[in-house]
C-alpha cells in the first residue's frame, strides 16, 4: 500500500527565491507528524504544497499513490483538510454556520444538509468545547476560541488527513494541550494522517509520532521524538546551544543555554 | 457588542425585527408617494387594476396603465435586480462597499453605448444590450487583467475598477466635448431616467432579469465559501477563481442589461446591500433576500422623488440616477461608521502601491526633472502652430506672446506642483500610497462647492471662489478623517470612504450637468481643466500662494515622518497628534483647492506625481515632496502645451489630457506591480 503523501524531489520557487530544495519525504497513513524549524525554513510552504495551495515548481507530490492534482477540487477536499496560518475575518458568521461550511465538500453547491451532517457538526462542536459559543459571531470571539472554531470546521469536513499550520499559536496552555490531545486522539481513533507545523518542540515531542525539521528548505532531521530530542540534533535545527532533559518516558523538556 | 456576552446565549440569533419593518415602511412610503398624485382621480381598486387593464372611456386609467404602472413595475424590477447584483458583488469581493459601479461596469456600459451611438448607430437600434454588455465586459476585463496575478484581492480590484471608470469616463467626456451635438441626450440618459410610456421595456427586461437572478442564486453556496478566504475556500473544494469569474460575469450581465435600458441608476447596487446589512441581515441568504427587497423599494422611492422634483422644478429634468445617488451617498457614509472589524479584511496584506524601495540621489533627479520642466516651458512659449503652420517665437518677442501663453502655462505648472505636494501630504498622512486628492473625493468637494456657487449665480470673484473651494475641500477631507478615525486611518477604510465621498460628489455634479444650458457646458470645460480661462493676476496670485505654502511645508517634514507610525507611537515621541493632523489637513486642502480652481477635479496628477517620485527613488518625505512637485508641474505643463496644439485651432482641456495620460500610466503601474 502506498504512503499517504509521497513527496518526490520537490522544489518550490517563488519569484527568484527557492523556498524548498528537492525534498524527499513520505507521510504514512495514521501518522502524526510535526514540522519543525526556525522562521522562514519552508515549513508553511511544504504544507501549502501538500494542500495544493501552491504548485510545485519541480518534482511530484503524490496522494495515496496518485498525483495530487488528479483529483477534482471537492474530491480532494473530502480527503485532505487544510487550516491556514491566518484565517481571515468571517464577517458575521456564527460558529455553527462556520462549522457547517465544513460539509461543503460532501454536499456541494445545491445538495441538502441531512441529519447526519447536523450530527457531525454537533460532534465537531463538542470535540472542540464550542457548544456554548455555537450561536456567537466568530468575529466576537477571542483569538483562541476563533482558532478552535476553525479547527472544528476542519473536523466537520471529515477528511482522512489534516494539514494544520500553527493551529495552537493563539491558544493558552490549557487549550494548546487539549487541542493537540484531541488531534492525537482523533488520529488514533479514525486513522487520521496529520501534518502539523509547531513551534513548541516539547509539545511536538509529547503529542506527535514523528518530528521532521526543515532548515533553509531542506530536511535536517527526521525521526521519532526519542531521536530528535537530543541536544546535538536540536542545536543543528535551531542554531543555538540547547539542552534536553527527559523527565519521564516520552516527556522531554528542552531549554536554551 | 453587548456587555453580557460573557454568558453566551443558547439561542440562534434571530433576524432583527427592524429589518422587515423598515423594508415594509420603505415600500409603503414609496408606493404611497408614487400613487398619491393619481389617487385624486382614481379609487384604489381602479389604480391596482391599472397594472393589467384600462378603461378606454376614462383617461386617468389609460394614463395609469401606460405611464404610471409600467414605471412602478420597471423601477421595482430594476431595483431588485441591482440590489441582488450588488449583494453578490460584495460577497465576491468580501468587501462591504463593492458594487457594480465600483467595478467600472456602469462606466464601461456607458462607454459602449457612447461608442455605438457615434460609430454604429445601427447596432444600437438592433439591440442596446450588446453595446452595453460589451462595454461592461471591456471594463471588467481591464480590471481583471490588471488584478489577475494578485488573485483578485478586493482592495486592488476596487482600486483598478475606480481607475478604469475614471479613465473610461474621461474618454466619454472627450467624445462629449468633441461631438457634443450628437451626444446631448446621452448625457441625460447617462444619469438614468425611468420614464415609460408602455409595457414593452418592462416585458423585455423581465425574463432577462429573472434568468440572471436564478443563475445567481444557484451559485449561492460556493459564494458562501468565499467568506472563508482563498486558502480555506479552496481547501474545502470550492473553485475560487471559477466561482468569482462566473458570478462577476452574471453581475456584468445584470448591470449592463439595466444600464442599456435606463442609464446609470447603479448606486442602488451599493446602497441596498449596505442597508440590508446595517439593519441586521447577517447570513448570505438573508443579505441576498433583503437587499433584493430593499433595492426594489429604494429605487421606487428614488424614482418617485425624481418624478416630483421634475414636476416642481419646471422644465429641467431630474434624472432618477441622480436621486438614487443623492439618497445613497449618505447611506454609504453611515454604513462606513458602523462597519466593524474590517481591519482584518481579506487581501489586506497586498499593497498595490508599493514599489521596491530603491534610492537615488535627490540632486540628479531634481535637476533632470527641473531641466525637463524648463525645456517644456521654453517649447511651450516658443514653438506653436499658427494659421500658416508651425512658427517659432524667439525669446525677445515673448513679452508679446505672454498674454496668450504665459498665464495658462504658469497656472498649469503651479497647479501641478500644488497637486504633487498635496498628494504627497495625503499619502504620508494616511500611510497609504493610494491616497490622493482625486481618489479621496477632496477635489470633488472643492468642485461641488464651486458648482453650487456658480449655479446660485453669486459673483464672488476669483479669490471668493478660491475660498469657497478651500472650504469644500476642507469639508470633504474633514469628513473623511472623521470617518476614518475609528479605524486609525487604516488605508482601506480611508480609500473606501473617499470612494463613497467622490461618488456622492459626482452625483451632485451630474444633477447640475443634466440641467443643461450654458452654465453646464461652462462647468464641464472647467471641470476637465481648461487652463485657457486663467488670467494673469490669477496666475500670479496662485504663484504667491503655492510658494508660500511650499515654505510652510518645510516646517511639517518631521511630523509627516512621524504620523505614519501610528498615533500612539507619534504622540509618545512628543508630537501633538491632533494639532499636527489638523495643520496638515488644512495645508493639503488649501493646496488641493488652489489647484482645483485652475485645473478642475479630474486630473490624476495628485496620485501620480508622488508615485513617480517614489519610482524615481525618493523615499524620504522632504525629497518626495520636492520631486513630486517638480513632476506634477512638468506633467501639467506638458498637458497644457499638448492641449493647445493637438487639436489646433480647437483646444482640449488640459486636465482631461492629464487624466488620460495619467490613467494609462497608473494602469501600467498596477499591472507591473502584479508581475513583480
Amino acid at each position: 500500500m502506498p504512503a499517504f503523501f509521497e513527496v518526490d524531489e520537490l522544489a518550490v520557487r517563488i519569484g527568484e527565491n527557492t523556498i524548498l530544495h528537492s525534498l524527499d519525504l513520505t507521510f504514512e497513513e495514521g501518522e502524526v507528524t510535526a514540522l519543525l524549524g526556525h522562521n522562514g525554513s519552508g515549513k508553511s510552504t511544504l504544507l501549502k504544497t501538500l494542500a495544493r495551495q501552491i504548485p510545485a515548481s519541480q518534482g511530484k507530490v503524490k496522494l495515496q499513490g496518485d498525483a495530487v492534482d488528479s483529483l477534482g477540487a471537492r474530491a480532494f477536499a473530502r480527503v485532505v483538510g487544510y487550516l491556514p496560518q491566518h484565517p481571515p475575518a468571517t464577517d458575521g458568521l456564527t460558529v455553527r454556520e462556520l462549522v457547517a461550511l465544513g460539509r461543503y465538500p460532501w454536499r456541494g453547491p445545491l445538495g441538502r444538509y441531512t441529519s447526519e451532517d447536523q450530527q457531525l457538526i454537533d460532534q465537531a462542536l463538542t470535540d472542540t468545547d464550542l457548544v456554548p459559543f455555537q450561536h456567537r459571531s466568530v468575529d466576537t470571539l477571542s483569538g483562541g476560541e476563533r482558532q478552535r472554531a476553525w479547527i472544528a470546521m476542519l473536523l466537520a469536513q471529515q477528511t482522512q488527513c489534516l494539514l494544520l499550520d500553527e493551529p495552537i499559536s493563539a491558544l493558552d496552555v490549557k487549550h494548546q494541550v487539549e487541542t493537540l490531545r484531541l488531534v492525537h486522539r482523533l488520529a488514533q481513533q479514525r486513522e487520521l494522517t496529520v501534518v502539523v507545523v509547531l513551534h513548541d518542540v516539547d509539545l511536538a515531542a509529547r503529542f506527535c509520532d514523528r518530528l521532521v525539521a526543515l532548515k533553509s528548505g531542506a530536511v535536517v532531521a527526521d525521526g521519532s521524538p526519542a531521536n530528535i530530542m537530543d541536544s546535538k540534533v536540536l542545536e543543528s535545527i535551531y542554531s543555538v546551544p540547547m539542552g534536553v532533559m527527559e523527565r519521564a518516558p516520552g516527556q522531554w523538556v528542552s531549554y536554551v543555554h | 457588542m453587548s456587555t453580557d456576552s460573557a454568558a453566551p446565549s443558547q439561542q440562534q440569533p434571530a433576524l432583527p425585527a427592524r429589518l422587515p419593518f423598515v423594508a415594509m415602511l420603505l415600500w409603503l412610503i414609496a408606493l404611497t408617494a408614487s400613487a398619491a398624485p393619481l389617487l385624486s382621480g382614481l379609487s384604489l381598486p381602479e389604480l391596482l387594476s391599472a397594472f393589467w387593464s384600462y378603461d378606454g372611456a376614462n383617461y386617468s386609467t389609460v394614463l395609469a396603465h401606460y405611464s404610471w404602472a409600467p414605471r412602478v413595475a420597471i423601477a421595482v424590477l430594476i431595483g431588485c435586480g441591482l440590489g441582488l447584483a450588488g449583494a453578490i458583488t460584495q460577497q465576491i469581493l468580501g468587501n462591504p462597499l463593492a458594487s457594480p459601479t465600483t467595478l467600472g461596469v456602469a462606466a464601461g456600459s456607458q462607454f459602449g453605448i457612447t461608442l455605438a451611438t457615434l460609430f454604429a448607430p445601427g447596432l444600437l437600434a438592433f439591440s442596446p444590450d450588446i453595446a452595453a454588455v460589451g462595454g461592461g465586459l471591456l471594463a471588467i476585463g481591464l480590471v481583471i487583467a490588471l488584478t489577475w496575478r494578485l488573485g483578485f484581492s478586493p482592495v486592488t480590484v476596487i482600486l483598478a475598477g475606480l481607475v478604469v471608470s475614471f479613465f473610461l469616463g474621461a474618454i466619454n467626456m472627450a467624445f462629449l466635448l468633441l461631438k457634443g451635438e450628437w451626444l446631448g441626450n446621452l448625457y441625460i440618459w447617462g444619469a438614468g431616467s425611468l420614464v415609460q410610456n408602455n409595457w414593452q421595456p418592462f416585458l423585455d427586461l423581465l425574463p432577462r432579469v429573472l434568468t440572471i437572478a436564478v443563475l445567481m442564486l444557484a451559485l449561492m453556496r460556493p459564494l458562501q465559501l468565499l467568506q472563508l478566504g482563498q486558502a480555506s475556500a479552496s481547501s474545502l473544494g470550492g473553485r475560487v477563481a471559477l466561482v468569482r469569474a462566473l458570478a462577476l460575469f452574471l453581475v456584468v450581465l445584470m448591470s449592463a442589461t439595466v444600464v442599456s435600458r435606463v442609464g446609470m441608476v447603479a448606486f442602488v447596487g451599493l446602497a441596498a446591500p449596505v442597508m440590508a446589512r446595517l439593519l441586521g441581515a447577517r447570513t448570505l441568504g438573508q443579505r441576498l433576500l433583503w437587499s433584493t427587497v430593499m433595492g426594489g423599494g429604494f429605487l421606487l422611492l428614488a424614482d418617485t422623488l425624481a418624478h416630483w422634483a421634475t414636476a416642481w422644478g419646471g422644465s429641467s429634468l431630474v434624472p432618477t440616477g441622480t436621486a438614487t445617488a443623492l439618497i445613497g451617498g449618505p447611506i454609504i457614509l453611515m454604513a462606513l461608521q458602523s462597519i466593524r472589524n474590517t481591519h482584518h479584511m481579506p487581501g489586506q496584506d497586498t499593497n498595490p502601491g508599493s514599489f521596491l524601495p530603491k534610492r537615488r540621489s535627490l540632486n540628479t533627479v531634481a535637476i533632470a526633472l527641473g531641466g525637463l520642466l524648463l525645456v517644456t516651458t521654453f517649447i511651450s512659449m516658443a514653438w506653436s502652430p499658427g494659421l500658416e503652420g508651425w512658427n517659432w517665437t524667439p525669446p525677445w518677442q515673448w513679452a508679446d506672446a505672454w498674454v496668450w501663453r504665459g498665464p495658462r502655462l504658469l497656472a498649469a505648472i503651479l497647479a501641478g506642483m500644488a497637486l504633487g505636494m498635496a498628494g504627497t501630504l495625503i499619502q504620508r498622512m494616511t500611510g497609504n500610497p493610494m491616497g490622493s486628492p482625486e481618489l479621496l473625493g477632496i477635489s470633488g468637494g472643492a468642485a461641488l462647492m464651486m458648482v453650487i456657487v456658480v449655479i446660485s449665480g453669486l459673483e464672488i470673484g476669483r479669490f471668493g471662489q478660491l475660498a469657497v473651494a478651500t472650504l469644500g475641500a476642507a469639508i470633504a477631507l474633514g469628513l473623511l478623517i472623521l470617518l476614518a478615525r475609528r479605524h486609525q486611518f487604516a488605508g482601506n477604510q480611508l480609500l473606501l470612504g473617499g470612494l463613497a465621498l467622490s461618488v456622492f460628489m459626482d452625483a451632485g455634479l451630474r444633477l447640475v450637468m443634466a440641467s443643461g444650458g450654458t452654465v453646464a457646458s461652462r462647468l464641464l470645460n472647467w471641470m476637465y481643466g481648461s487652463t485657457w480661462l486663467v488670467s494673469e493676476t490669477e496666475a500670479l496670485g496662485l504663484m504667491a500662494l503655492v510658494l508660500g505654502f511650499g515654505v510652510l511645508l518645510v516646517l511639517t517634514l518631521r511630523p509627516l515622518m512621524l504620523l505614519p507610525l501610528g498615533s500612539a507611537s507619534a504622540s509618545s515621541l512628543g508630537l501633538a497628534v491632533p494639532r499636527a493632523r489638523l495643520l496638515l489637513l488644512l495645508l493639503a486642502s488649501v493646496l488641493t483647492a488652489a489647484a482645483t480652481v485652475v485645473i478642475g477635479p479630474m486630473s490624476f496628477v495628485g496620485l501620480i506625481a508622488p508615485h513617480l517620485a517614489r519610482v524615481l527613488g525618493q523615499q524620504t518625505v522632504g525629497r518626495q515632496l520636492v520631486v513630486a512637485a517638480l513632476a506634477g508641474g512638468f506633467l501639467l505643463a506638458l498637458a497644457d502645451y499638448l492641449s493647445r496644439v493637438v487639436m489646433y485651432p480647437n483646444q482640449l482641456p488640459a486636465g482631461l489630457l492629464a487624466a488620460l495620460v495619467g490613467g494609462i500610466y497608473f494602469l501600467w503601474g498596477l499591472s507591473r506591480h502584479g508581475r513583480a
